[in-house]
Parts: structure tokens; C-alpha cells; sequence
């Protein structure tokens, strides 16, 4: 179902649950997977994407249609995310490295991550990287999304994104060298 | 641990998803969101039942005293000046010559409206002055430049 269709239909009391359970299937894996990759920890990434729908339906009656449903969807993921990890820093009084150390632990630990030792490796080099630009390696890279659809995302500027996913891959070739 | 030789590019690297979910997650997933905004819909009710009863009790008392200033405020206003022209719009013209005769003594800044009375036939009794006063009265008190 389109998204004009899906808000039409949300719109009206008799079929709101409807449209947006539809909604909910149609982007659960983006949104989950979008998060994931930020949080590594699957509980956290589920309650995270269940939290990002919860704000959704709360606030998808004020939503623009000017903007696309699935940018803004993302847009509130990611405010969702960088807010978890600040939170997570600020909890344990740990510096960001700490916090990265963690993370990188259950890379290694975790059932539920596979792959072979190259593919943990990256993840763990993500890790090294500030929040915002593993954000932006993270859309580019694996969402595969244009530099425009990110800067209405993160209100940060083509130009700057470009820089930033540049500078984030030679950090992470950097890091993959060294090990 | 695999090393990496130094012509190392990330392109290099076969893109790969290397996190997995519990089986039937994404088919489980759509119900737990709607339960929770099935709760989040419930808690957005702005007044809950227990917390607005006893709210209303302090309030009708409070609504009382406040009809009751209002109603004593009102009763208690000075008649309004429209209501005193209407009242004297009902003595006829007679009874107020009479009363003026009787009563009123005229002050000297009363004599600011003779030139639009001059026409009018005026009782000498009323005015209780000669035109020779009033002359001097109006000569002495520059009319032409007193703004009205």
C-alpha cells in the first residue's frame, strides 16, 4: 500500500489500527535494522523500534506530507538511537570508548551475531567511529542512501555528509590495517 | 587474527549483515507495537476520574464565592450617567424652570453658554444678573480664548 493510502486511512477512526499495523509491516525491517547496526544489542534494538513506532503513532496526525513517511520515520529512529547511546554514556559514567568497548564485546560474545572474522571486524572498527558519522557510514554504506534523503534525515548538509562518510571509510581502513 | 595487506580497501570487504533476530521476530513485532500503542492511547486521557473529582469539589465553592462578588459588585455601581439623562428626559420643562428659579445659583463660568442662549427668551429671575454684569462677566473671562 502507498503511504498516501496508508495516512488516508489512518486518518479515519475506522480503519486508524488497520493502516497502521500495514504501516508497522512495511518499514519494521528498515527501521529495525536502521537501529540495530547502532545499538548491536537485539533487546535494545527491539525495544528501541518499538519505542520509534509508539512516537509515530502518537505524532503521525501532525506529520507533513511535504516529506516523505519513511525519511521522517528514520529521522525519529535516529533521534531515538543517538539519544539511547548518550543515555548509556551519561548512566555509567563512561567515555565514549568504554561505551564503544562494550559494544565491540558483544560483537564477539553475542549468539545472535554471525559472520566470519573480517565481517566482525568492521563492526568493531564502526565502533570506533563518533556516533553521528557511524550514522551516516551506516546509511551510505549499508542502506545505500542517496546523500540527499540523508540530509533530510539528519539536517546536516550534502557536502558535510559526503565529507563525513569519506573521512569515516579511510578511518575504518585505518583501523582494519592496523589490527 | 587476519591481517590486512597495506592496499587495503573496504570495497574489498563482501557487504554483509552479520546480525541476526530471533526466528519470527518481524512476524511478531507488528502486534507488540500496537499493544503498546494501544497502552500509550490510554494513558493520553487527560483527566483521569480519580484526579478530577476532587478537583470539581474545590472548585464549586470556589465558583460560589466568585458569583456572589460579582453579583454584590454589580448591585452595588453608581447609577450610570445615560440612566441620569434619561431620568431628566422625563421632568417636563416646567418643573425644571421652577426648580432653576428656586435653587440654582449660577456661577460666573455659566455665563461661558450666553452667546448660544442671546436668541433664546431667558426669565430675568433665572439669570439672576443684568445684561451689564453679564457683558462684564464675559469680557472678563476672554471666551474667545477658553477651549471647551
Amino acid at each position: 500500500m502507498e503511504d498516501k493510502e496508508l495516512l488516508e486511512k489512518f486518518a479515519q477512526p475506522e480503519s486508524r489500527n488497520l493502516a497502521f499495523n500495514q504501516l508497522v509491516r512495511k518499514y519494521q525491517q528498515k527501521v529495525y535494522w536502521h537501529i540495530r547496526k547502532m545499538v548491536i544489542d537485539h533487546e535494545d534494538a527491539d525495544d528501541l523500534t518499538q519505542e520509534v513506532f509508539v512516537k509515530v503513532w502518537k505524532n503521525l496526525e501532525n506529520f507533513r506530507q511535504g516529506s516523505q513517511l519513511y525519511t521522517w520515520i528514520y529521522r525519529i529512529a535516529t533521534n531515538e538511537c543517538l539519544t539511547f547511546l548518550s543515555n548509556k554514556k551519561r548512566r555509567f559514567f563512561l567515555p565514549i570508548h568504554d561505551v564503544a568497548a562494550e559494544l565491540s564485546e558483544k560483537i564477539d560474545t553475542s549468539p545472535d551475531i554471525s559472520g566470519d572474522e573480517i565481517q566482525r571486524k568492521l563492526q568493531k572498527a564502526l565502533l570506533r567511529l563518533p556516533d553521528k558519522q557511524r550514522l551516516v557510514f551506516n546509511m551510505k554504506y549499508y542502506d545505500e542512501m542517496k546523500y540527499e534523503e540523508m540530509s533530510e534525515i539528519l539536517g546536516t548538509s550534502v557536502g558535510a555528509l559526503k565529507a563525513s562518510y569519506h573521512l569515516a571509510v579511510k578511518k575504518i581502513e585505518e583501523f582494519l590495517k592496523q589490527d | 587474527m587476519t591481517k590486512m595487506n597495506k592496499d587495503f580497501k573496504l570495497s574489498d570487504i563482501p557487504k554483509h549483515n552479520v546480525y541476526q533476530v530471533p526466528e519470527g521476530y518481524f512476524d511478531r513485532l507488528p502486534a507488540r507495537v500496537m499493544e503498546r500503542t494501544a497502552a500509550a492511547e490510554k494513558q493520553q486521557v487527560p483527566w483521569r476520574p480519580g484526579l478530577w473529582r476532587p478537583v470539581r469539589l474545590a472548585l464549586a465553592p470556589l465558583l460560589m464565592l466568585l458569583l456572589v462578588f460579582v453579583g454584590v459588585y454589580l448591585t452595588n455601581q453608581p447609577a450610570q450617567p445615560e440612566d441620569q439623562v434619561l431620568n431628566l428626559a422625563r421632568v417636563s420643562e416646567t418643573e425644571i424652570m421652577d426648580y432653576l428659579s428656586s435653587y440654582a445659583i449660577l456661577e460666573s463660568s455659566d455665563f461661558a453658554e450666553l452667546n448660544n442662549l442671546r436668541e433664546q427668551e431667558l426669565p430675568a429671575e433665572l439669570l439672576n444678573v443684568t445684561p451689564t454684569a453679564a457683558e462684564e462677566e464675559l469680557e472678563y473671562y476672554h471666551l474667545n480664548d477658553i477651549d471647551y
